[in-house]
């Protein structure tokens, strides 16, 4: 058996989309000396679409694919950033953390607004007219990445995991469902939906999975589709770029030749 | 304590409304107190189904907008002890109600019923959102085919990201010889994709489309059909009974082991 299986379509061209999308960010929530930061993207972060409803979804997603990598009880600070946050929205988030045993407990926000309601519904409010620089890293195009982004959870059909570091999935990438970030993605399970891995532009990025059947495999401007019906292999597998294009190989096999002279 | 579920699917066409009105009619024949609301608004069908439709005379907008009361729109049915119907109206859009009416109107329903039964319109936009605002659970109906599966995981995440946890999965539509030549795909490929517990496989089988045209639930029957026991599965699986899949398979299809299996689940009610 030879150490590259089929290797699917190599597609060297760069689209313009791509780079697009780069800038786009999601809710995320980030552990801070023992206290949760849920950080929502700014407007200028997000595309101009993206509805509050967009953002719940995102929000309940990861808090219902996170739930064991926090402490119960733990509190929760929201930086709300430029984010306009009526009463009911704010308290749809603060149900949505008491749900997973969460309790927010500060609201940060440079919107007056967003502000009074947060006080007015009791919070502890921090209002700025900078963005928190803790926070913010990922946004800025030559910081270092965010640190890994770990869910349990499928991503099934229509959801999409946008994160600005490395992608850790211990779950099914459905069809449908797709995997974007700024570093590596790894998915403990299979992957039958879309990743993106390196998506700010690296190339030395890596996808790996344990059952690698995707619709189509993304490192940085390189795009590859699968191959047209393939039987799985029942190994796990990496796609990385290669001079000819994106290659997949075995896993056992990469890490041979791979991780351990090349990089 | 009453149950509230929703039948749903995203893709259109898949089977929600035969589920809900032969379910609706199966837990009502094992003793239940049933009420079916009609969730698509602008293309109501669940009456056509029940063979009710000349009998709807006020729908869900009416009884929001207060002009009859709930008591009045209800529509039971005289066959079958224990069923009612909630008509959608006909000619109003989803528009014309919000999640938060429906809520109201689906928790009056629980009052007064063990099982509120919803069928959802096809899609997610406001007839979606509309239908699961009040449910506590889910059956999620798919054909074996890519489009309608991919659709179904598309609502799971919504269900779950709406906080409906318990969820099962109905495969319709399922032509055994079919999959047998790998045409179809199989009940474990669909499971494979949507990771939740399967409670039931209804085959094709063209006495449901003749009971659609004729308004009278399979389900109705005194002799169960093949569908119709798939049905009534369903129905005892959701009271908590456990009962083994009914074998669907073409070679097993003969007409010994058929009747034995009859005979068998006509044992088992
Ligand atoms: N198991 C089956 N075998 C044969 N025909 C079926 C089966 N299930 C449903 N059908 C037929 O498929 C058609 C669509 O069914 P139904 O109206 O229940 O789907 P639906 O999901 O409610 O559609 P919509 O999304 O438009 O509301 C009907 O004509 C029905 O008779
Ligand atoms: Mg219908």
């Amino acid at each position: 058996m030879t150490s590259d299986s089929a290797p699917p379509t190599p597609v060297s061209s760069v689209s313009e989309n791509l780079s697009e999308e780069k800038r786009e960010l999601q809710v995320h929530l980030k552990n801070e000396d023992g206290t949760l930061l849920l950080i929502l993207p700014t407007e200028a972060e997000t595309a101009s679409t993206t509805s509050w409803t967009d953002l719940w979804e995102q929000l309940k997603h990861r808090l219902n694919g996170g739930s064991r990598f926090w402490q119960p009880q733990a509190s929760v600070h929201l930086m709300a950033q430029d984010r306009l946050l009526d009463g009911r929205q704010l308290k749809a988030i603060a149900d949505a953390l008491t749900e997973t045993q969460l309790q927010l407990k500060r609201v940060y926000t440079n919107r007056r607004q967003t502000a009074v309601t947060a006080a007015t519904a009791g919070y502890s409010v921090e209002q700025q007219t900078e963005v928190p620089s803790l926070s913010l890293e990922p946004s800025k195009p030559a910081a270092a990445l965010a640190e890994p982004l770990y869910v349990e959870t499928t991503v099934r059909s229509g959801v999409e995991i946008r994160h600005s570091g490395t992608a850790i999935v211990l779950g099914d990438v459905n069809p449908g469902g797709s995997v974007v970030a700024a570093g590596d993605i790894l998915v403990w399970g299979r992957l039958r939906g879309i990743a993106h891995a390196g998506a700010f532009g690296n190339a030395r990025c890596r996808i790996m999975a344990l059952q690698m059947e995707p619709t189509q495999l993304r490192i940085a401007d390189y795009v590859a589709r699968a191959p047209e019906k393939t039987p799985a292999n029942l190994y796990p597998e990496v796609a990385y770029v290669t001079p000819e294009g994106i290659r997949i190989t075995k896993a056992t096999d990469l890490s041979k030749t791979h991780l351990l002279s090349n990089s | 304590m009453s149950r509230i579920i929703v039948i749903t699917s995203g893709k259109g066409g898949v089977g929600k409304t035969t589920v809900t009105a032969n379910l609706g009619v199966t837990l009502a024949r094992l003793g239940s107190q049933v009420v079916l609301v009609d969730a698509d608004f602008g293309l109501r069908n669940l009456d056509l189904l029940l063979g009710l439709e000349n009998r709807v005379v006020y729908t869900a907008v009416e009884v929001i907008a207060g002009e009859c009361r709930l008591e009045q729109a209800l529509v039971k049915d005289k066959r079958q002890p224990g069923l009612a119907l909630l008509p959608a109206a006909q000619t109003r859009k989803a528009e014309a109600i919000n999640p938060n009416q429906m809520k109201q109107l689906i928790m009056a329903l629980a009052q007064m019923y063990d099982y509120v039964l919803i069928d959802c319109p096809a899609g997610i936009e406001m007839g979606f959102k509309n239908a699961i605002a009040a449910a506590e659970e889910a059956l999620i109906v798919t054909t074996p085919e890519i489009a309608a599966v991919r659709d179904a995981d598309r609502v799971i995440g919504l269900l779950e990201a709406n906080n409906i946890k318990r969820v099962h999965l109905i495969v319709n539509r399922l032509r055994p010889n079919m999959v047998q030549a790998n045409d179809m795909m199989s009940v474990e490929d669909v499971q494979e994709i949507l990771a939740i517990p399967l409670i039931g496989v209804i085959p094709e089988d063209e006495r449901i489309i003749v009971s659609t045209n004729r308004g009278e639930p399979l389900a109705l029957a005194d002799n169960l059909s093949l569908p119709g026991v798939a049905i009534n599965h369903i129905a005892r699986r959701l009271k908590g009974e456990r009962l083994e899949f009914i074998d669907l398979d073409a070679t097993n299809n003969n007409f010994f082991s058929r009747i034995r299996k009859l005979l068998w689940s006509k044992l088992g009610s």
